[in-house]
């Protein structure tokens, strides 16, 4: 059940994506989303379209596992869908009673379905092909220019490495909590919703106790190692761009263009 | 009582991660028997308890419970695990309610039984394992690590389940709570005459309280058979990275040295036995 969810998720491999430097795969992922959020025709969507089934075919990741990760936001794309359907003014297509239906409103529905759709996909992508360890050590690289103004770059990069390293662990946690009650007779599928809502309450009460226990149990550990910020430290592994990055910027250079020029000439 | 057919089981199926767990599973436990489950870390105890306790659906085989087969289509799951205790490891991590008695209530609040009865049997559950009726008006997370352990116990036992299957109950505690915990198991055990399946890395703790253990192997059934049995082979035990009990070793050396002992001798009183034996003849001659 819980491990279903693939968002977050990192699969190990040997591919041309995994093998990007992260500094790389995050700014292109900025370019990306800005690109997205810029695209203003059918003609943007199907080139958008063409690159990321291109970098997900370079990855080396089964597709499926990919699309799989859109699954949990899936309510929350209907939901938009049906606000812009509903919701924008123009010209008036269908009506029925308060209700109406625009032209402008059928395009900017599909534009935020196909938008979201593409934004998981490609934020999906990152996370798949980087280990969390690797995306924690190019976010704090890209942020270390702001520290002269005050930026704890290091503490955001190790605080997002502690929550990202004990996502699986709460998860197992969470899968044993719910064993363990569910074989104390408790009931999670029927009832109405507030009874529901009850229902979790046997598995969230130990999971937070457990989760601060943890937490108290990690900074111990760490003050015995001596752990003190940022300052002097030394890494395991230096991040270094090579020539595959070379290529992955040329990659989506060249995308972005297609899409600007599409958005003008189309 | 339970009965497991060609079972297996494999964690993550189809993705980068699969592992299968057990392999080939076929046991077949008796009502009232006390089975000693041991193994290697990572040889399938735990998904083997899990499958007992109705908790993972198998990928393949089946478990007969009593006649009822798990996960069938006109088998109430629900039903039938309130007739199965699982007390997993750590089960203190399970407790979340305001006081001791509430929570050991849960099962029973669950299972719809009339509060009167709810009341009998967490008295009843906490005196089995130990706890004052004072300790049941206090917050679970005041208790000491021993008495959430005997809390969490109770728990289960307060469903007054047919089978009570426990995960390693004495990892964590000091010997004075590790001793009183299987003390009450075996209590429960013989009052309750419930079929009772333990997990255990003490060996010493497994010979003195199984009728019949079973010893698990990289996801399959190596070995099954009485503590004399099972500890007649050391040297099988050995590969698969267990160990023997300190006096089964003990006696196996003396053999090796030349004193006429019988294999398999597990609990202390045997090996004096045997041993005054062998010195009794020695005197006379």
């Amino acid at each position: 059940m819980l491990k279903d969810i693939t968002l977050g998720q990192y699969f190990p491999g040997n591919s041309l994506i995994h093998r990007l430097d992260p500094r790389t795969k995050i700014l292109c992922i900025v370019i990306y989303i800005t690109v997205i959020f810029c695209i203003k025709n059918f003609w943007g969507y199907g080139i958008l379209a063409i690159f990321t089934a291109l970098c997900i075919f370079s990855s080396k990741i089964p597709f499926s596992y990919v699309i799989k990760g859109v699954k949990p936001i899936l309510v929350f794309v209907v939901f938009t869908a049906v606000f812009n359907l509903f919701l924008t003014n123009g010209r008036i297509i269908w009506s029925w009673g308060f209700l109406k239906i625009t032209a402008e409103g059928v395009r900017l529905a599909i534009f935020m379905v196909l938008r979201l759709f593409f934004l998981v996909m490609g934020t999906s992508l990152l996370t798949l092909t980087t280990s969390p360890i690797a995306l924690t050590d190019g976010i704090e690289r890209l942020l270390s220019p702001f520290k002269k103004i005050g930026v704890p770059a290091h503490e955001l990069a190790m605080m997002m490495t502690i929550a990202l390293r004990f996502v699986p662990t709460l998860l197992e946690e969470t899968e044993k909590i719910i064993k363990a009650q569910t074989a104390r007779g408790a009931d999670f599928e029927s009832g109405n919703i507030i009874n529901r809502a009850k229902a979790m309450i046997p598995i969230l009460i130990p999971l937070f106790v457990g989760a601060f226990r943890r937490a108290d149990d990690l900074a111990v550990a760490m003050e015995c190692r001596c752990y003190r910020g940022g300052e002097n430290r030394t890494r395991l592994k230096e991040l270094k761009m090579t020539k595959t990055d070379v290529l992955g910027w040329v990659y989506v250079l060249v995308f972005a263009m297609l899409v600007f020029a599409s958005n003008i000439l189309l | 009582m339970i009965k497991l057919n060609d079972v297996n089981y494999t964690y993550m199926s189809g993705g980068p991660f699969e592992k299968a767990a057990v392999k080939n599973i076929n046991l077949d436990l008796k009502a009232g028997e006390f089975i000693g489950l041991i193994g290697h870390t990572g040889s399938g105890k735990s998904t083997l308890i899990q499958l007992m306790a109705g908790l993972l659906k198998p990928d393949s085989g089946s478990i007969t419970i009593d006649g009822q087969t798990l996960y069938e289509k006109n088998t109430n799951m629900r039903k039938l695990r309130f007739q199965i205790g699982y007390v997993m490891q750590y089960p203190e991590y399970q407790l979340f309610e305001e006081t001791v008695f509430q929570d050991i209530a849960f099962g029973p609040n669950n299972m719809g039984l009339s509060e009167d009865e709810i009341k009998r049997r967490v008295h009843f559950a906490a005196k089995l394992v130990g706890l004052d009726d004072a300790v049941l008006e206090k917050s679970p997370f005041d208790l000491s690590g021993g008495q959430k352990r005997r809390a969490a116990i109770a728990g289960v036992v307060a469903m007054e389940p047919k089978l009570l299957i426990l995960d390693e109950p004495t990892a964590g505690l000091d010997p004075g709570g590790r001793d009183e915990i299987l003390c009450k198991i075996r209590d429960m055990h013989r009052r309750l005459g419930i079929t009772v399946v333990l997990v255990s890395h003490s060996m010493e703790d497994i010979a003195s309280l199984a009728d019949r253990i079973v010893v698990m192997n990289q996801g399959e059934v190596a070995m099954q058979g009485t503590p004399h049995e099972i500890f007649k082979g050391a040297k099988d035990l050995k590969t698969m990275g267990l160990a023997v009990p300190q006096i089964t070793e003990v006696c196996d050396r003396l053999r090796e040295a030349g004193l006429p002992l019988p294999e398999g001798i597990y609990t202390v009183s045997a090996a004096k036995a045997e041993l005054e034996k062998i010195l009794n003849a020695k005197e006379k001659r």
